[in-house]
């Protein structure tokens, strides 16, 4: 995925091509960004969040944004590293304290991330997920630098127990001077909303994507003779493993030509095996373990129905893939899942063994009566709904939009948290804002923004990466190598 | 890609269009709350649909202030049986109580109250436990065989540590017994098993300081009795009759008054307060509180699996 991930992958002609974009779309644009995307979720991890910032920060370079990530070290994964057309990651000395997240003293990241926002001239920080204390961090100092903030969440919380309280409470602290915040769904923006006390006219909805060539139907790859129910997630609570652990068995007792497929691993896979024992299930039921997402794609094109057993779900990405590979999709109704497809294209259920059943077994006669649309018409309807390029021209309207807005001074934004959060909460981070200024004023002194080198941009409107070197021996070489073209 | 691109740009012209003549155009469209089609809304709009799905307190429950009331008599029952033990332990303590009489007394009151525990109901708890009179009666001899058999063991058994120590212990075993006791809430903190067990190694602790191994036995006979025996029986006469359950609280709560009265009549008045607060005032409080209550639910709430799975399994 890094220097030489870029020059493997990407084949001579689409580079020219993205290499002449930029300019050609800045033209019509007024003005570009210096964007810095902080998350502890980032590659070499895998997931929801982690391929949104990739794919996102892909897109902004192209349209001539300068975009750079900060994440944490993970393992031997630590400096600065550069991606596919020069985006670049910082993975900082922070220390891992839970799933990936970074503890937080609300302090000793400051000198770092300083450091990084002045080098790189930042001018809008994009924190995402709320699960990740980095992101929270980044937005705490870049306010008190009084730099533009936006924040993307990617989850849904509920409001019953003490837990969740109190992370919403840090949740409202962490947002409410934030310049604007984006959700994945409109039932994530409403839960956003709730939790956070939050103005709604400052919360956009811009859903994920998937990319549409990465998932294309194959229906010579299944066997028509048997129906096969394809199921991928992780195998926790919150995907509702349980649920499914009562519907194979009892799917397969009805349907003797009914096969599963499942591809994840977590805690719940035991119950599924469990299933398959207590059943004799083991030449239907195939447990696949942890795949790859680039696994993904060739274990969906084997089935025909796919089915998620969610509990909760903000966006649910697995279920447009799955559409977008020509399957049927049966999922259970919860979080924004009834957004995301049509009606036409997806079957919801109830979180219940007996109405996700009903659900199949509808989608099996379907199947059987022929009823179902060809792959390939629902791969083309599918590709047009999300794709990263959308995504990214509407969170460039965000920027442009937060770009115009002042940060709040000082005292507006102590006013603000003591009014906005509670008198007791409030204080003792007006309390923590103010000795993070001074701390800031601290490394100032200690060392001057104008003594700190600039980094040398590598995207962005003048970026290293896209511009030719006509004096030095390198760029002589470049140009040299695409004279042959 | 080329085609994307194009679909972007058109896309970026109806947004500017959209903008130039928002009015003609909202009014046409309705905002539907779906995310694969673009709608003619900027993305941060605010529809008058927003947060229609949120519902408040669906789960709540209504109190009623008697029933309350009437369900905090479980708490005043347990606080009276801690104060009638000490009451009775400081008559012995002081010599003021012949153990003979209160081993009677228990007797009698044990042989009446299992008389009851098969009268309330019918006996049909009994049929349902399944469990036979023989059964009851081999427990409570070896029980009371192996007390007896122990209590010279139970009276130098702490005579090497101090009184004082002794006092503070079953005031922490007493208090955590009232503390882990079953209630009737569904709570991590409830155990049956550690609350009687503390209540026991108070009355072990307690006894140890009487003045003879008998006294010791029946002190912790009458333990056994007042904290295991006597809530059992509690339960069964606050599910079948509720009316004659207030008159045995009342009466209790009475007696155990009466009895502190006799030793002190400043901690009467502070128990006295105390039961009058749990039993009427704590109740007024949780109603009064109860109008604040705010729980949200929506659509964003983890689903519950409300089906019992296990019979996949079994």
């Amino acid at each position: 995925m890094a220097y030489r991930g870029a020059g493997g992958h990407g084949q001579p002609p689409s580079a020219v091509r993205s290499r002449v974009s930029p300019g050609s779309l800045s033209t019509c644009r007024t003005r570009t960004h210096n964007i810095c995307m902080v998350s502890d979720f980032f590659y070499p991890n895998m997931g929801g969040v982690e391929s949104h910032i990739y794919q996102l920060s892909q897109c902004l370079i192209e349209r001539g944004h300068k975009v750079i990530i900060v994440t944490h070290a993970y393992g031997n994964r630590k400096g600065i590293r550069y991606l596919t057309n020069g985006l670049k990651v910082y993975y900082l000395p922070l220390k891992v304290m839970y799933n990936q997240s970074t503890a937080t003293t609300l302090f000793h990241s400051l000198p770092l991330l300083r450091c990084i926002f002045v080098r790189e001239r930042v001018t809008i920080i994009h924190s995402h997920s709320s699960f990740s204390a980095m992101a929270h961090d980044a937005l705490f100092h870049a306010k008190t630098m009084g730099l533009q903030t936006v924040f993307t969440d990617h989850s849904l919380f509920g409001f019953a127990d003490v837990s969740s309280v109190l992370t919403n409470k840090l949740l409202t602290v962490s947002l409410c001077d934030t310049n604007h915040i984006i959700c994945v769904s409109y039932t994530s923006k409403e839960n956003t909303v709730l939790r956070a006390a939050l103005n709604p006219e400052i919360v956009s909805v811009i859903p994920n994507a998937v990319d549409p060539t990465d998932f294309t139907p194959e229906p010579f790859r299944r066997h028509d003779s048997i129906i096969t129910i394809v199921v991928v997630s992780r195998l926790v609570y919150r995907k509702g493993t349980d649920l499914l652990s009562g519907i194979i068995p009892e799917l397969c007792q009805k349907y003797p030509d009914l096969n599963f497929i499942i591809g994840g691993e977590g805690p719940k896979r035991i119950i599924l095996e469990e299933v398959r024992e207590r059943y004799q299930l083991h030449d239907r039921v195939r447990l696949l373990g942890a795949l790859e997402h680039k696994d993904v794609r060739n274990v969906l094109v084997q089935g025909h129905i796919f089915l998620n057993t969610s509990l909760t779900e903000a966006f649910c990405m697995a279920i447009v893939e799955a559409a977008s590979c020509g399957l049927q999709v049966v999922s259970t109704r919860v979080g924004g899942i009834p957004e995301v497809l049509p009606e036409n294209l997806i079957i919801l259920c109830e979180p219940s063994v007996k109405s996700l059943c009903e659900g199949l077994e509808k989608a099996i006669s379907q199947l059987k009566s022929g009823a179902l649309p060809a792959p390939e018409n629902i791969h083309n309807v599918v590709k047009t709904f999300y794709t990263w390029r959308n995504v990214a021209e509407r969170t460039e309207k965000v920027y442009d939009r937060v770009a115009g807005e002042a940060v709040l001074p000082m005292d507006k934004r102590l006013d603000r948290l003591i009014s906005h959060c509670g008198p007791v909460t409030g204080c003792i981070f007006a309390l923590l804002a103010v000795f993070n200024f001074l701390f800031l004023l601290f490394l100032r002194w200690m060392t001057p923004d104008s003594i700190i080198d600039v980094a040398i941009d590598a995207t962005g409107p003048k970026g290293a990466w896209t511009r030719q070197y006509p004096y030095s021996k390198k760029g002589g070489e470049n140009n040299e190598m695409s004279k042959p073209r | 890609m080329d085609l994307c691109k194009g679909g972007g740009t058109g896309l970026c012209l109806r947004g500017r269009i959209m903008c130039a003549q928002p009015g003609t155009n909202t009014k046409e469209a309705k905002w539907q709350k779906i995310l694969y089609e673009r709608q003619p809304f900027p993305d941060n709009y605010v529809d008058r649909r927003f947060l229609e799905e949120l519902q408040k307190n669906i789960y709540a429950r209504k109190y009623q202030y008697w029933a309350v009331v009437f369900e905090s008599s479980v708490v005043v029952q347990q606080l009276c049986s801690v104060c009638v033990f000490v009451v009775i332990w400081w008559y012995m303590d002081e010599g003021l109580l012949a153990p003979q009489w209160l081993f009677g007394t228990g007797l009698a009151s044990s042989l009446i109250g299992y008389v009851l525990f098969d009268l309330i109901d019918g006996g049909e708890g009994r049929k349902k436990s399944g469990r036979t009179r023989w059964a009851d009666l081999k427990s409570a001899l070896v029980f009371i065989t192996f007390t007896y058999g122990f209590s010279p063991v139970l009276k130098t058994l702490t005579e090497s540590v101090s009184t004082d120590t002794i006092y503070a212990m079953a005031v922490f075993m007493l208090l955590g017994h009232l503390i882990f006791f079953d209630y009737g809430a569904n709570a991590a903190i409830v155990s049956s098993t550690l609350s009687l067990n503390m209540a026991i190694f108070a009355s072990v602790c307690l006894a140890s300081r009487l003045p003879r191994s008998l006294h010791a036995f029946i002190m912790v006979t009458f333990a056994i009795q007042i904290f295991a025996l006597w809530p059992m029986l509690q339960k069964k006469l606050k599910a079948c009759t509720p009316r004659s359950y207030v008159g045995v609280t009342l009466l209790f709560a009475f007696s155990a008054l009466g009895g502190l009265l006799s030793i002190s009549a400043v901690g009467a008045i502070l128990f006295a307060l105390l039961l009058v607060s749990i039993s009427c005032l704590c109740p007024f409080y949780l109603i009064r509180l109860q109008l604040f209550k705010e729980n949200i639910h929506g659509p964003w709430d983890e689903a519950e699996i409300k089906e019992d799975l296990s019979r996949f399994l079994s």
